[in-house]
């Protein structure tokens, strides 16, 4: 069903098909998978079961009283069964229809609700895939539309929802294609096929010896050690007990968390963007869109400068919190789980293609900086060019933070009294995420003063956008033509308007 | 001293009644703020402490009426081709840049005191929360008047999200 969306009245009387499953239905609704609920209340009784559990476990504070067996059981049954039926009745009530004109999204029994998607409103589509659904080949598709609420639809079998993500991602692009109803071969360990590129692929193996080198671990490692010690020196030998086994099985939960969330963690990028495929238990494939990442934050702990591992996070409109859980199913903000310099310069070109950060002139802080910052001044750095502010922290744990001039919202200079007197000042980009707040400290107000003027112009210069491999959309006006220096050429651009016209998206 | 917070513009300072409002306004939020915090420290912890920090209260109230002239005469707006420069700020100097394009909405509000000497504030939202590009202390006239231009030049220069 190919034909050009008709107007926006519903039903188009054309598109019933004479001998479909539903005659008397207006529409080709589809409803989720018949096992939906019983994975449901799958669900339930597995975290039950875990957080229950985990009251047997010795932890520090002696037995605890619990109601008896039979009780616990069945209170266990009861709470499954009634997820089971909320599952029915959410599976019940639930359809969607997704072809050639419509993208529409029904839910509630009690509150109804129906939520219609615009094609080219789509931000980005994941595949989630929870380990209890992952058992029976289902997974969960999410829409994002770039509110907060995003659409789920849960659970399809595997291949269709990796069919309807592809299709939905490539009307999200503004081209009319055939729905695919084909299933592809795929793997049940990733979500590639032949055509695509794999672009950053992290093994196991790098993530384990990541996790345990990483601040975090040590973190956790040098509080267990306080405590043991402290308990020690005041001869309590019962701390030894108390303190290390929530810092053994903390140290466990963090390294396997880390490795199973990122398992086989592959950047990949398909003819219509870019996805992360990732995950042991449960697969998460999402789809990143580069136009909506606002800033990215390379980081290094201590050890990683001995083994040369970077990570990056990026903020993304609409996707909340940069994420801390690694495990977390679902989207996460990760760009980079830990990796080399090469996978970060990869990693980085396929997000910002018109950008090389590693060719941005830092200027260090200058000397006086120390003062202000005794520890992290040596590191201290910042720079532009015409595409990218790269500012440097850190002193243990080193930071790089990226932030395109185009996502910059405004840009702000602050001095404090003591700043004054030592003749720096500190730069601040706002953008519209709120977690990685990029800013560079004991910059040399001089070198401030001189690069004032240019900072603010490039906020508001028309330069072709830098997530955009030139073959999108183009300089929105003729204003560029002081920024011509790296840029694709004259006939590029002339393309590049082309396609703008043609595709009339964003 | 550098013009690292005033760069060439031509840049609008608010009007002198603007210093009253200010002082009414430091006096009234102050006081309020003080008066709570001393009563409650009075009747749980002592009443000794209690006025201890009531004359703290009082001296930074004092500061704060004293401080606002100075303040109001470091506050500065310019309205440039393609962009809004703020810049305020005594110990802490600050100059903020906001592009027009990046525009979202632009909101006037006038609490009770402003509106008593004919005031009103102005604030260009964009999506960062962290921008802050407010003006106090504008004559009403004026606050819609550079609200009606923030507008046109948001809608003329509008940059992509």
């Amino acid at each position: 069903m190919t034909a050009d969306p008709g107007p926006a009245g519903y039903p188009p009387p054309d598109v019933v098909p004479a001998d479909g499953p539903l005659p008397s239905a207006t529409k080709l609704t589809e409803r989720p998978h018949p096992l939906t609920p019983f994975i449901r209340g799958w669900v339930v009784l597995l975290a039950l079961v875990i957080s229950i559990g985990r009251e047997f476990l010795p932890n520090g504070e002696g037995p605890r009283q619990l109601p008896p067996v039979e009780i616990i059981l069945l209170g266990v049954a009861v709470l499954a069964l009634g997820a089971a039926v909320a599952g029915y009745v959410s599976w019940r009530f639930t359809r969607f229809v997704i072809d050639a004109d419509v993208l529409r999204v029904d839910t509630g029994a009690i509150f109804r609700r129906s939520v219609r998607v615009a094609f080219d409103k789509v931000q980005s589509i994941d595949v989630v895939q929870p380990f209890a659904a992952r058992l029976f080949g289902l997974a969960e598709l999410q829409i994002d539309v770039g509110s907060h609420e995003r659409s789920k639809l849960r659970y399809l079998s595997l291949g269709r929802a990796y069919a309807l993500r592809d299709y939905l991602l490539t009307r999200a692009r503004g081209y009319q294609a055939e729905e695919a109803t084909t299933t592809r071969s795929v793997s049940v360990l990733t979500d590639l096929h032949e055509t695509d590129e794999v672009l950053v692929q992290v093994a196991p193996q790098t993530l384990l010896l990541a996790a345990v080198t990483s601040h975090e671990f040590w973190l956790i490692v040098l509080s267990g050690v306080l405590f043991v010690g402290v308990g020690l020196a005041i001869g309590q030998w019962w701390v030894l007990l108390a303190a290390g086994i929530p810092t053994i099985s903390g140290l466990f939960g963090f390294v396997s968390r880390r490795v199973t969330g990122q398992f086989n963690y592959t950047l990949s990028r398909r003819e219509h963007g870019l996805r992360i495929a990732r995950g042991l238990t449960s697969l998460t494939s999402q789809s990143l869109p580069a136009r909506r990442i606002q800033a990215a934050q390379l980081s290094q702990s201590p050890i990683w400068r001995l083994l040369g591992f970077y990570r990056i996070d990026i903020e993304v409109i609409g996707w909340g919190a940069v994420t801390d859980n690694e495990d977390t199913s679902g989207v996460s903000t990760i760009l980079l789980p830990a990796g080399t310099w090469a996978q970060v310069q990869v990693a980085l070109a396929a997000i910002w293609p018109r950008a090389d950060f590693t060719t941005v002139q830092l200027s260090p802080a200058p000397q006086r900086a120390r003062w202000l910052h005794p520890f992290s001044g040596p590191f201290l750095r910042w720079g532009h060019d015409q595409y990218l502010v790269v500012a440097q922290h850190g002193w243990l744990v080193r930071r790089w933070q990226l932030v395109p001039h185009a996502r910059v919202q405004s840009v702000r200079i602050t001095q404090g009294p003591v700043s004054r007197r030592l003749g720096l000042a500190d730069l601040e980009f706002h953008t519209a995420g709120m977690h990685i707040a990029a800013h560079a400290s004991g910059v040399d107000a001089e070198v401030v003063l001189e690069r004032q003027a240019e900072l603010m112009a490039l906020l508001h210069h028309h330069s072709p956008d830098l997530s955009e491999s030139g073959s999108a959309i183009g300089a929105p006006d003729s204003d560029n033509s002081g920024m011509a220096g790296g840029q694709a050429g004259p006939d590029a651009l002339r393309a590049d308007q082309a396609e703008a016209t043609i595709s009339s998206t964003e | 001293m550098t013009d690292l917070f005033t760069p060439a513009a031509a840049w609008q300072r608010l009007p002198d009644r603007y210093v009253t409002v200010r002082r009414l306004g430091a006096l009234a939020y102050n006081l309020i703020a003080a008066v709570i915090v001393v009563l409650t420290v009075g009747f749980l912890v002592d009443w000794r402490w209690g006025g201890a920090l009531a004359v703290a209260g009082l001296a930074w109230t004092g500061w704060r009426v004293y401080r606002a002239g100075r303040w109001v005469r470091t506050f500065g707006y310019a309205e440039r081709e393609a962009d809004l420069l703020i810049t305020h700020g005594l110990w802490n100097k600050r100059l903020t840049a906001i592009p027009y394009g990046r525009m979202l909405s632009v909101n006037v509000e006038s609490g009770p005191i402003d509106r008593a000497w004919g005031l009103a504030r102005v604030e260009l939202v964009t999506a960062s929360v962290q921008s802050a590009g407010h003006v106090p202390g504008l004559q009403q006239a004026h606050a819609a008047a550079l609200r009606d231009r923030l507008i046109a030049a948001g809608e003329a220069q509008a940059l992509p999200l």
